[in-house]
């Protein structure tokens, strides 16, 4: 039997590791940011692929989580997330020190084309760190991007916000609140929320995305693709929005997971392409899908 | 048939033989067999999401068999798999007694090793009832899957019944060459504030630890009528440990499944057969058939 062959193309691309956590960050509305040591993962990892973690002992199931920061010298990763449940309770009470178990990294992540430099990343809530790992991305790629990125949240957003000192003239200056990682790499940001916080657009992500849009000349708007990460109803309005300027659009879906290596099938999602209908894993297949393909007009 | 290892890694949970590969450091040869997923005469897209969620020490699961049909298991996923590595069994379902003979008719003439019966499909003639909640009925199945092949059989019974033994003994009567103890246990999972069933297909199966005590009960049960008729029982069941598969064995299994348990810890086989090699050492057993049904009592 050939050994090298095509099925076997996969084997040994993600790792188990026992992380150590290096940093806990808390912020209001119970989020945390935690630093884990697990260098294999860190090496492989790419904007838009997530890890598999073990909350605690206690709770053998492990949950999804999207990959926000790497750092391949330091050998480590950061995650971002907000207590739900009783095992995302557990992993923010990890301390420096402590070792959680991780599965990682998993699945094909976003794809930026350079024909398209006009990035414009949208992300909500806990959609934020894939959105954040794609921005530090194009900042470190050596060609020329033009990012943008828009933030949403109806809670307070998981970062000191500061005012930017990078003009956005399709916007009034009042809101000026960005992410200070963002800002020190020199890519704008802009924020959105319903809760009238201040510095921020009070709207939806969508909204403040279609004012850009707007100010765009017809050749600027053939450069821009979207990418996106949050709650299923946002990404449907991303969606939609690419789909009323025309523009293309890669989205990150979350589902309930169980392996998150392609076993179980259990986090298949419809996925209709010219092909057909399918039934595709968010895990390996995704989680980053064409929005056309997975939101129907 | 000689397997390797007592592990058999189970049906639904390790896709069709490679996806496990990914993980660096899992190997198909750390198994004596692994069962492919559940297949059908026709291509299946499967239950809408959700399909898998987390329930105390375990999980509910509705896939729905997505599989892309008995011919192209056979042909195009049949010889990307490596048979020098493990033994590959398949996972015969149907909705009728005609469509499970005509699978098991088509890997019976394939590369396949071994031929597992799952009698929990609904059978669609009968008002939608599992088949193997009935043991004249799983009999039947049974019997024209045995018409259609000389490859080992073996019948994956449902601990959804009043008594197990009747099952088995009807099983073994129309020619199993052994038994698979258990599937899963019919379950569900409502979300309060919509009030609605968490699972898109409303019900699904229960597996992981929570299921082991039912299992254990079963096992030993289905070993009573196997055991005199020197037919093998695969015990299964929450196992997630060298300690819960030596439990099995004692209660009468000669092999062991491992399916949910993947998802907690990817290269916990190995761990396994240490453990189990490790037991038999200090209790002076030669080998597992050794300790096979040594219940005391
Ligand atoms: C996600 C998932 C999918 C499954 N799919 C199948 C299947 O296609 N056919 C089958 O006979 N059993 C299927 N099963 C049942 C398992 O093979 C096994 O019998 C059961 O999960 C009990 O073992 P465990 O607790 O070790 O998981 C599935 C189980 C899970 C968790
Ligand atoms: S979670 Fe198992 S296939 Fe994606």
């Amino acid at each position: 039997m050939n050994v090298t062959n095509a099925a076997q193309r996969n084997r040994g691309t993600i790792f188990v590791e026992d992380a150590s956590v290096i940093d806990v960050q808390s912020f209001p509305g119970k989020q945390f940011v935690i630093r884990l040591h697990a260098a294999k993962c860190a090496a492989r990892a790419t904007a838009g692929s997530f890890i598999h973690i073990q909350c605690d002992e206690t709770i053998p199931m492990r949950r999804p989580l999207s990959i926000m920061r790497v750092d391949v010298t330091e050998g480590w990763i950061e995650v971002l997330f907000k207590t739900v449940g009783e095992g995302l309770r557990a992993l923010g009470n990890k301390k420096i020190g402590d070792a959680v178990s991780v599965i990682g990294p998993i699945g094909h992540g976003f794809v930026p084309s350079s024909e398209r430099p006009r990035t414009l990343l949208i992300g909500g809530g806990v959609g934020i760190p894939p959105m954040v790992f794609l921005a530090e991305t194009l900042h470190e790629d050596n060609f020329d991007w033009h990012p943008l990125v828009i933030m949403g949240s109806e809670i307070p957003f998981p970062f000191d916000m500061t005012t930017s000192a990078i003009p956005t003239p399709w916007l009034a200056d009042e809101i000026s609140g960005s992410m200070p990682l963002l800002e020190s790499w020199g890519i704008p940001s802009r924020l959105a929320s319903l809760q009238g916080y201040d510095g921020c657009f009070r709207g939806y992500v969508t909204d403040l995305a279609r004012k850009w849009l707007m100010s765009l000349s017809k050749s600027e708007l053939a450069e821009v693709e979207l990418f996106s990460c949050g709650p299923t109803p946002m990404l449907k309005a991303v969606a939609s929005l690419a789909r009323e300027f025309d523009l293309a659009c890669q989205v990150s879906l979350e589902e309930f997971m169980a392996c998150a290596v392609g076993g179980c099938a259990g986090c298949a999602v419809r996925v209709t392409s010219s092909d057909g209908v399918a039934m595709k894993r968010v895990c390996v297949d995704g989680p980053v899908f064409d929005a056309a393909t997975v939101f129907a007009e | 048939m000689r397997l390797d290892s007592p592990i058999v890694l189970l049906s639904g949970c390790v896709g069709f033989g490679e996806e496990y590969t990914r993980i660096e450091g899992f190997s198909n040869r750390d198994a004596g067999a692994i069962v492919l997923k559940g297949t059908t005469l026709e291509p299946r897209l499967g239950n809408p999401p959700h399909r898998v969620y987390e329930t105390p020490m375990g999980m509910l699961n509705a896939i729905g068999l997505q599989n892309p049909g008995v011919d192209k298991v056979v042909d195009e996923i049949l010889p990307g798999l490596d048979f020098t590595e493990t033994r590959f069994m398949a996972n015969v379902c149907g909705s009728t007694i005609e469509d499970y003979a005509a699978v098991t008719r088509r890997f019976d003439d394939s590369p396949i090793d071994a031929i597992e019966i799952n009698i929990s499909c609904p059978n669609i003639k009968e008002g939608g009832v599992s088949f193997g909640n009935y043991p004249e009925m799983s009999a039947k199945v049974v019997a024209a899957c045995r018409a259609q092949t000389s490859k080992p059989i073996i019948a994956k019974l449902s601990p959804n019944q009043t008594d197990i033994r009747e099952n088995a003994r009807l099983c073994i009567e129309a020619g199993a060459d052994a038994l698979a103890v258990i599937n899963t246990v019919m379950g569900m999972a409502i979300d309060a504030e919509s009030r609605k069933p968490i699972i898109g297909n409303v019900r699904g199966g229960l597996s992981g630890p929570a299921i082991k005590p039912i299992a254990l009960l079963k096992v030993h049960q289905a070993y009573e009528v196997a055991g005199p008729n020197n037919i093998p029982v695969i015990g299964q069941g929450g196992i997630s440990n060298a300690a819960d598969a030596i439990e099995f064995i004692i209660a009468g299994a000669s092999t062991v499944g491992v399916g949910t348990a993947l998802f907690y810890d990817p290269l916990v086989c190995t761990k396994i057969n240490d453990g189990i090699a490790d037991y038999l050492k200090r209790h002076n057993f030669a080998s597992v058939s050794d300790l096979v049904g040594t219940l005391q009592y």
